[in-house]
């Protein structure tokens, strides 16, 4: 490269930092005006700016981290439908094939070509959840990708400014909630254009006639960030296994990561068969949430691009369940594709003692459907969070999701809004895995059906039969549970709550690191006075005698 | 009785500003801050003021004040022993928080530790449902056998009552309070409804717990100054700034302390405001920058804009998130970990990255030569000649121009194949770029069209960056105002005693009724009134401001719309209306065909604009040349460095004027005029600067 295609060093952070400033405007758009509990509760989204040669460039900084994986791919997919000499100005590009977007249907991808001084300069992608996408709705009972709703294969939803209206009229028909859908489909493709508006700006201001030499710049210094830090991992070859409960028994999660030099393979061969519930992953999914376990253990500080992905490459049997194939049904693929970040985090842990975390209890999504007293329709999502794992000096924090985002349902503004009442929303103690440093705390929720009607409550549980598991002799955390009144149920599937009966959900624990009994004492004696330990177990897990 | 005192506590100076209503004359006075105990600058700064102005302090009829005392203590955690009194099944609400991680790759992630252990929460049975309706009721036994365990027991000096659904019914927080305050009349005892009652019981409850802790320690302080002020003849009224840019009594600031939290920038920003309304600009960017941190906020109509959230001790100070949120009426700040002491260097990327990391005071910029050896940015606006080494702080500190080139050199420069005056510019650059990227955001989030806005740049190194700042936002035109060094003290003066009331309350527009609606909003005026009345004001001198936060049914997020005057039965038909236009203005669209629905209820008194608003001279002096020296300074559209005229502030009167390149120096700030740039003096002594269009 001569150096007259080099990017002013003193002004490639600039030019950098100001793309990413771009994306974050345009996720901020859509996050204030889509529908989707998804997207405004769970951030179930993103924004990704390309060059024009499909190479990612800058991502939102909340930017849900599972799309920096996905949207690359998705864009190279959108390039071999329609080649670059195809676009045109006005253009908007859309699809939700679960194998060509995000791995399952209804996570929307959206692009726009971005023309500056009449050539392709680049594309900006949104990525957003929708309220709905037809067919049986998500859950995991679904046997099928045909009935987890319409597919959309790559097209083009608007032609040179002009919309698509048959295809519009297409999804209408095949949605619930068609003003809701459309208004987030609106809400994305107005976050393309006004990505397109301040790319053209940008480009104006610093007078840039492509983004060719910024993109070189950026992904270059990514990717030698990311090599520099894989060169200090020790070459060899890191496996790790685990158990994941799938519907019907439990399915093995298997990884071998091999890191030579500045390079870092992961396969995931030995891993069990795809089943007949939608918790299928496609490749796309695995190979995302394995860059970005990658990501957090070597450059967390380094912004996303395809520099970050560069050095990591991913692999699994076609037919296994991190590679799963047509027609399998994929809707809950969060259900396993949470577990690929522990999985490698366990098999490094011996390689990169210091950066690894211990397991974490994860999260508790569920959708709920029911009538308001005041007899409105009620249709809504509930989280709840387990604890993290515990890392080398560093506790784990309570009740903070993992490997996925999500923000707190306020329980006043939940009895608002669907007649419930919340009975208590209390830390469990001696759930976070005992060890030098302890795993984060899980939680206890209590939810009375108030409302006067019944209530369908579609649960995708996890971690109820395989704890978080601790690190170096740390303890596991404590497992996930739902009842009923007091009756456990079913973790996956859905339930009927009755008019009076009460659901209890005890969060899961994160694992804790290093032997209990080398915890600093002094520590102990805090959590017990926190109430986040019990004289028993503080005396039992970490010998610590408790006083009174 | 005309002297009015506006006084700001700042980290390192306390400022006094006084003025003559009389006659609009204005005298200033900087005292170096007594973090021991605030009061004492505020009592032995006052003689040395009013000497300059020769007034006495029986002459004295208000003085209005400012300070960061609140912010501290929370952060400090220097409060009292706060027990809480919470909901049965609850009391970990504060721990839990908002099973939110703020950075997504960081698997460190920490947050703050709550304010109140958990061994000093008490579970009380009790319920009010989300209707309002009370499910349980509550046994005063056992609020009086909580308050005697938490008091009498483990030695609490306030109690925080936080009960669920309180925004909907408050009358068991209430009943609790009265039985606590009888019981313990020593005891500050602050509940979630009244502190303000918004709907999300984490962050209503965080709000009252730290209203709670700040009591005791901001009502001994109060205390103190009083009998200070007293002590040295002041016999007029006392007033307290919050931080939503109204002032109050010292009887409101007792109950609300957690509104106090950020005194000192609102009342720049108001000064701001009020700026712009005398000279007939409505639509201004504030730009405040100093030693470590770059404040930004927007005023539109001549009002600056609000929000209704901050954070306070956060564990990353620019990372939202990671603080506790404090739900309060506040200017809109943007908070940009820039300034002077900010440190350059090269980030993980190998790219230049400037602040949020600051070298503070000590060691400070390499160029202060106590011993710092991390380049800042004050050391690379030294390298590019923007700064004189002889005239830094009006000559008090030289500065080591070399010394901040080597370093500059050997951290970004060396490293990067450029020289250290590339290195300083690209250090120069990156901030300006930072603080641009702020305000672009925030405006774009909010709809607000900056461009054909006016900026108002202050504090130490405001004037050093804003005019490039401003080329970046395509804004034309930037003024600097006079005694820029203590804005927020003159700010103070032009504040007017206002206070604000909310309360979350559901209601969609189908089920509302104009009886309903007058009936919400006249309660609300009672309350709000009734802090003014009790300063003396006259109801019928009141401005009220009414406003509703409204949502599509399904959507997450509000959008506030101010109301017209009118009855309900005027007003709230017409509602879906305002709501699709400010909805429109965000967004671009709207959905007339979704249901709306009512989530906050908003009223604001305002009193009149005290005295002279910002109309005040400072006195000028035009005895001396406006040019005092050249020296060259770095312009690169120019070709490099170029010889500039320095002229000297204090000596520029009304309806000079003179093109840049060129340099402004004055004792605590230097402003830089770019290349093309038409600077002229108005009537008041402001600097206002034509900013030059680009070339194409």
């Amino acid at each position: 490269m001569s150096i007259d295609s080099r990017v002013d060093p003193i002004l490639l952070g600039i030019l950098w930092d100001r793309l990413i400033a771009v994306a974050d405007d345009i996720l901020l758009s859509i996050v204030r005006t889509a529908f989707s509990v998804g997207v405004r509760e769970a951030w179930d989204l993103a924004c990704v700016l390309f060059d024009d040669k499909g190479r990612s460039i800058a991502q939102a900084t909340l930017s849900m981290p599972a799309f920096i994986g996905t949207a690359p791919y998705t864009m190279q997919h959108m390039l071999q439908r329609f080649p670059a000499a195809s676009l045109s100005p006005g253009d908007v590009l859309a699809t939700n094939d679960p194998w060509l977007g995000t791995g399952h249907t209804p996570d929307i991808c959206i692009a726009r070509p971005v023309f500056h001084g009449g050539r392709l300069v680049g594309f900006v992608m949104t990525i957003s959840h929708l309220p709905d996408i037809g067919g049986a709705g998500l859950s995991i009972a679904n046997r099928e990708i045909f009935e987890e709703g319409l597919i959309l294969p790559v097209c083009k939803l608007v032609r040179a400014g002009v919309a698509n209206e048959e295809l519009y009229e297409l999804l209408r028909s095949n949605v619930r909630v068609p003003d809701q859908v459309f208004g987030d489909l609106m809400a994305n493709i107005g976050g393309t254009e006004l990505g397109a508006r301040l790319i053209g700006e940008f480009m104006a201001e610093f007078a840039l006639r492509d983004l060719t030499a910024l993109a070189d710049g950026i992904i270059n210094q990514s990717a030698d960030a990311m090599r520099a830090r894989l060169r200090d991992i020790p070459d060899g070859i890191y496996r790790n296994a685990l158990d994941v409960e799938a519907v019907d028994g439990s399915v093995r999660l298997e990884a071998s990561v091999t890191v030579k030099g500045d390079a870092v393979a992961i396969d995931f061969t030995g891993s069990g068969p795809a089943v007949r519930n939608a918790i299928n992953v496609p490749l796309c999914y695995t190979r995302s949430f394995a860059t970005y376990a990658i990501k957090c253990l070597t450059t967390p500080e380094v912004p996303n691009n395809l520099g970050t992905l560069l050095p990591v490459t991913v692999s699994a049997p076609a037919a296994c369940i991190l590679n799963a194939q047509r027609p399998a049904p994929t809707g809950g693929r969060h259900v396993i594709g949470w577990f690929i970040v522990p999985l490698i985090m366990g098999a490094l842990a011996e390689a990169m003692p210091d950066r690894v975390q211990a397991d974490c209890g994860m999260a508790s999504l569920f959708i709920v459907h029911g009538t308001h007293p005041d007899g409105r329709p009620v249709s809504t999502q509930y989280f709840l969070a387990g604890g993290l794992g515990a890392m080398r000096a560093h506790d784990g924090h309570h009740t903070t999701p993992s490997p996925t985002n999500n923000a707190v349902v306020s329980s006043e503004v939940w009895e608002n809004e669907t007649g419930m009442t919340v009975l208590r929303r209390r830390l469990l103690p001696d759930s976070g895995g005992a060890g030098q440093w302890r795993g984060g705390l899980g939680q206890e929720a209590a939810l009375r059906n108030d409302s006067g009607h019944p209530v369908t409550v579609a649960l995708f549980g996890m971690r109820t039969e395989f704890a978080a598991r601790g690190l170096f002799g740390g303890r596991d955390g404590t497992k996930r549970s739902f009842a009923i009144d007091g009756r456990p149920i079913a973790s996956k599937g859905r339930h009927i709550l009755n008019p009076g009966e009460t659901l209890t959900v005890l969060e899961a624990g994160g694992g804790g690191y290093g032997a209990a009994r080398s915890r600093d004492p002094a520590a102990v004696r805090d959590d017990v006075a926190a109430g986040f330990v019990s004289p028993a177990a503080a005396l039992a897990d970490y010998g610590v005698a408790i006083e009174g | 009785m005309a002297l009015r005192v506006g006084v700001d506590i700042g980290g390192t100076f306390t400022d006094f500003a006084l003025v003559d209503e009389a006659t609009g004359a204005l005298a200033i006075h900087k005292q170096l801050t007594t973090p021991d105990d605030p009061a004492q600058a505020v009592v032995e700064g006052l003689p040395a003021l009013l000497r300059k102005a020769s007034a006495a302090a029986g002459d004295v009829g208000t003085l209005v004040h400012g300070t960061t005392l609140v912010t501290n203590a929370l952060i400090e955690r220097r409060g009292a022993r706060t027990g809480m009194m919470v909901t049965a099944g609850f009391a970990d609400v504060l721990d839990i928080a908002r099973e939110r991680r703020y950075d997504m790759y960081d698997l460190r992630i920490a947050y703050p530790t709550p304010l109140i252990p958990r061994d000093l929460r008490v579970e009380i049975d009790e319920r009010i449902g989300a209707d309002g309706i009370a499910r349980i009721g509550l046994d005063l036994g056992d609020v009086r056998r909580a308050a005697a365990t938490l008091v009498d027991r483990r030695g609490c000096t306030a109690i925080a009552v936080c009960f669920l659904n309180a925004h909907a019914n408050a009358a068991h927080e209430e009943q609790a309070a009265a039985t606590i305050r009888a019981a313990h009349p020593g005891v500050a005892v602050s509940t979630s409804a009244d502190v303000f009652p918004f709907m999300r019981e984490y962050e209503r409850w965080t709000t009252t717990v730290m209203n709670a802790f700040a009591q005791p320690m901001f009502d001994q302080y109060l205390l103190r100054l009083e009998q200070g002020l007293a002590g040295i003849g002041f016999r007029g009224t006392l007033y307290v700034m919050t931080s939503s840019g109204g002032t109050v009594t010292i009887d409101t600031a007792r109950r609300y302390p957690i509104r106090m939290l950020e005194s000192g920038p609102a009342a720049g920003v108001l000064l701001s405001a009020a700026l712009g309304r005398l000279t007939g600009r409505n639509s201004l960017l504030a730009f405040d920058m100093g030693g470590t941190t770059a404040k930004g906020a927007l005023i539109r109509g001549g009002v600056p804009l609000k929000r209704y959230d901050m954070e306070v001790a956060r564990i990353h100070e620019f990372k939202p998130g990671s603080g506790l949120p404090a739900k309060i009426p506040v200017i809109d700040l943007i908070e940009i970990g820039a300034g002077g002491g900010s440190i350059a260097q090269r980030d993980t990327r190998g790219v230049i990255a400037v602040g949020p990391r600051s070298a503070g005071a000590v060691p400070g910029p390499v160029c202060y030569g106590r011993g710092g050896t991390e380049p800042t940015l004050t050391d690379a606006n030294l390298a590019l000649g923007y700064l004189d080494p002889r005239y830094f702080l009006g000559g008090e500190m030289p500065l080591d121009r070399a010394g901040a080139m080597a370093a500059l050199d050997r951290v970004i420069g060396a490293p990067l194949g450029v020289d250290a005056t590339q290195a300083a510019w690209g250090v120069h650059e990156t901030i300006n770029e930072n603080v641009a990227r702020a305000f672009r955001n925030h405006a774009a989030e909010r709809g607000f069209d900056y461009r054909a806005c006016t900026m108002v740049a202050f504090g130490g190194s405001g004037p050093l960056h804003a005019l490039r700042v401003a080329r970046k936002l395509r804004v034309g035109s930037v003024v600097f105002p006079r005694a820029a060094g203590v804005m927020s003290a003159v700010g103070l003066l032009a504040s007017p005693l206002a206070f604000e009331v909310l309360r979350s309350e559901r209601v969609a527009h189908q089920d509302l009724t104009a009886e309903g609606f007058d009936d919400r909003f006249a309660r609300l005026a009672d309350q709000a009134t009734a802090h003014l009345r009790a300063a003396g004001l006259d109801p019928r001198d009141l401005i009220i401001r009414r406003a509703v936060d409204l949502r599509y049914r399904g959507q997450g997020y509000e959008i506030e719309v101010v109301l017209p005057e009118g009855s309900g039965a005027a007003v709230v038909p017409r509602l879906p209306a305002l709501f699709a236009e400010a909805y429109a203005a965000v967004f671009a669209r709207s959905f007339p065909a979704e249901p709306i629905e009512i989530m906050n209820w908003k009223l604001e008194a305002v009193g009149p604009t005290p005295g002279r608003g910002a109309d005040y001279l400072a006195s000028a002096t035009a005895s001396r040349p406006a040019i005092k020296g050249r020296r060259p300074a770095w312009f690169p559209e120019a070709g490099g460095f170029v010889d500039c005229a320095v002229y000297d502030r204090y000596a520029l009167i009304a309806h000079d004027a003179f093109v840049g390149p060129a340099i402004v120096e004055e004792q605590e700030s230097t402003a830089i005029i770019g290349v093309g740039d038409r600077v002229t003096v108005d009537e008041r002594g402001h600097l206002v600067v034509k900013v030059a269009e680009p070339k194409p």
